[in-house]
């Protein structure tokens, strides 16, 4: 047996499952979004961007994953840089606070915030308590229940994204700008933070790809009222059974994101290489 | 550090780390004690405690039967996923199949597809070519997707093997399948290790494609919470829940015993 052989034996069973249990699932879905009772046809897609309801829908699934991605970056970046510098015990438990969530299921925690944000629940409790809301004042399902469940859930992703490349950071050069007389915060945003961009664009496509895809955290806390795109597809697939209208918003949701996040990496990527 | 950080900066620090923790662990915390709650209904902090909830759980039909299709799925997924990706992993490593560059992309490209998107796709495909979904169909595509993190994790331990020891195995006369079994893979061990973790973690908590390869009597754990928190929840959904959670921090603390957190966390 030749070198060729014994190594295309060992890649043959991964190169086969994958195409055909999913490259071909994916071709069959793209086939069914473009096809009618009389042969080929767009319909399902003018029928969805010729809805104002489900432009609405898009909208919404667009605009909830921004909010999602900034706030998710916003504290990542501060809380992966603290991971990166502090003493190698408190660092291990800040890596299982953020494993522990992380690696729980999405099912789990979304009955977690269920439970905060609800009328009795914890949140608005205090929030009355404080005198900040009112008697029948209530977070679920509303798009801020949306955003605080998925920030939750995303957030992980985020931070050890940014904390892989934090990591590598060579800390001489922030001795060095301090030497030179840069305050703490300076140093913070002219050095680490240009450092640390790449880490940071990585977490962003990461978490809003997941963030417009996903529907379960969405569908419990916002309730049926306020759709995103995702759980539209879920229910065109489990509820009106129309599966050539399913893949069509699927091909939208997965156009949709690859149109945002291209240019962002290639604006981003260029701005970290030089 | 050359001049000390400010106090007001050290305290600042300390209520950030202070408050997000509580807000990454709140939704574990509240699940916890919900579960332990007397009452009726879901209330936390609870009023009084009792384990009743526990007792209902495992008694169950619909709880028990849909734990242990989450199981067998896991199983099945873990030893698959890892065997083929590892084998894989080995494969493109060695970099001397044509291509090779194309191929890791190959493997990893599950992970860049939205899995609703394949969820869809595998339930059109499955009902047109084979009909009902069945366990295959959940253990093929939770395969599908877990296969990236082993080929992933086994790639970065073998990019920092020694290459000669293969070649000096076959120097002192060792087989191609003595090198294989006795040289490659246990280096490959700690990848192999940590990835089989990720499959196992993976397939037992997803619900995406779960939800939607799920037929009467292929439910899986996570599918069935999701359709109690749709419908009607009590408190025994939270302890079913705390009872995944329990999973989850033995398996971390295993990961931590074989491989060390960090080293899993930075795959």
């Amino acid at each position: 047996m030749s070198d060729r052989a014994e190594n295309t034996l060992l890649v043959l069973p991964g190169l086969l499952l994958l195409a055909l249990a999913f490259f071909v699932p994916i071709t069959q879905m793209l086939v069914l979004s473009v096809s009618g009772e009389n042969g080929p046809t767009l319909d399902h897609f003018t029928r969805f961007l010729g809805d104002p309801y489900y432009l609405n829908v898009l909208w919404r699934t667009v605009r909830l994953s921004l909010i999602i991605t900034v706030i998710c970056a916003a504290v990542g970046f501060p809380l992966a840089y603290i991971m990166a510098r502090v003493g190698p015990r408190l660092r291990l438990w800040l890596i299982v606070l953020v494993i522990l969530p992380l690696m729980t299921s999405v099912v789990v925690r979304t009955f977690g915030w269920m439970v905060l944000l609800s009328r009795s629940g914890l949140v608005p409790q205090v929030l009355r308590d404080l005198g900040l809301a009112e008697r029948n004042f209530s977070i679920m399902q509303t798009e801020l229940a949306i955003v605080i469940g998925m920030v939750q859930v995303l957030l992980p992703f985020m931070t050890l994204s940014i904390l892989g490349v934090v990591t590598r950071i060579d800390r001489r050069l922030e001795e060095a700008a301090r030497t030179m007389g840069c305050s703490f915060m300076q140093t913070l945003r002219t050095v680490v933070l240009p450092l640390a961009v790449p880490g940071i664009v990585a977490g962003s496509l990461l978490v809003f790809t997941l963030s417009a895809s996903s529907f379960v955290t969405p569908n419990l806390l916002g309730g049926s009222r306020i759709q995103v795109l995702a759980a539209s597809i879920y229910r065109s697939v489990t509820q009106t059974l129309d599966w050539p209208f399913a893949a069509a918003q699927a091909v939208i949701l997965f156009a949709g994101i690859l149109l945002i996040l291209v240019p962002y990496a290639r604006l981003a990527g260029g701005r970290s290489n030089g | 550090m050359v001049k000390a950080i400010s106090t007001p900066l050290r305290i600042a620090v300390v209520i950030f780390v202070v408050l997000t923790a509580i807000f990454l662990l709140a939704p574990l915390v509240v699940v916890v004690g919900v579960s332990l709650s007397e009452s009726q209904f879901i209330a936390f902090p609870p009023s009084s405690l009792s384990l009743r909830w526990y007792e209902q759980v495992l008694s169950s039909d619909s709880y028990v039967s849909a734990a242990w299709i989450s199981l067998r799925v896991a199983i099945l997924v873990t030893l698959t996923a890892t065997l083929v990706g590892g084998a894989a992993a080995i494969a493109i490593h060695r970099r001397k199949l044509p291509f090779s560059g194309a191929l890791a992309t190959f493997f990893l490209s599950p992970l860049v597809l939205p899995t609703i998107i394949y969820a869809i796709g595998m339930l059109m495909l499955w009902s047109a070519v084979f009909g009902p979904v069945s366990i295959v169909t959940l253990w093929l595509s939770h395969t599908v997707i877990t296969i990236p993190y082993v080929v992933r994790t086994t790639l970065a331990v073998l990019s920092e093997s020694n290459p000669f020891l293969e070649e000096a195995a076959q120097t002192m006369g060792a087989n191609r399948l003595q090198r294989l079994w006795l040289v490659v893979v246990p280096q490959c061990r700690p990848g192999l290790v940590a990835g089989a973790f990720f499959a196992f973690n993976i397939s037992f908590d997803e619900a995406v494609l779960a939800l939607f390869l799920r037929k009467p009597g292929l439910t899986t754990l996570p599918v069935q919470i999701y359709g109690q928190l749709e419908f009607s929840p009590d408190p025994s959904v939270a302890a079913v829940s705390t009872i995944m959670i329990g999973l989850t921090i033995a398996l971390i603390l295993i990961i931590d015993r074989l491989l060390g957190v960090q080293k899993f966390a930075s795959s």
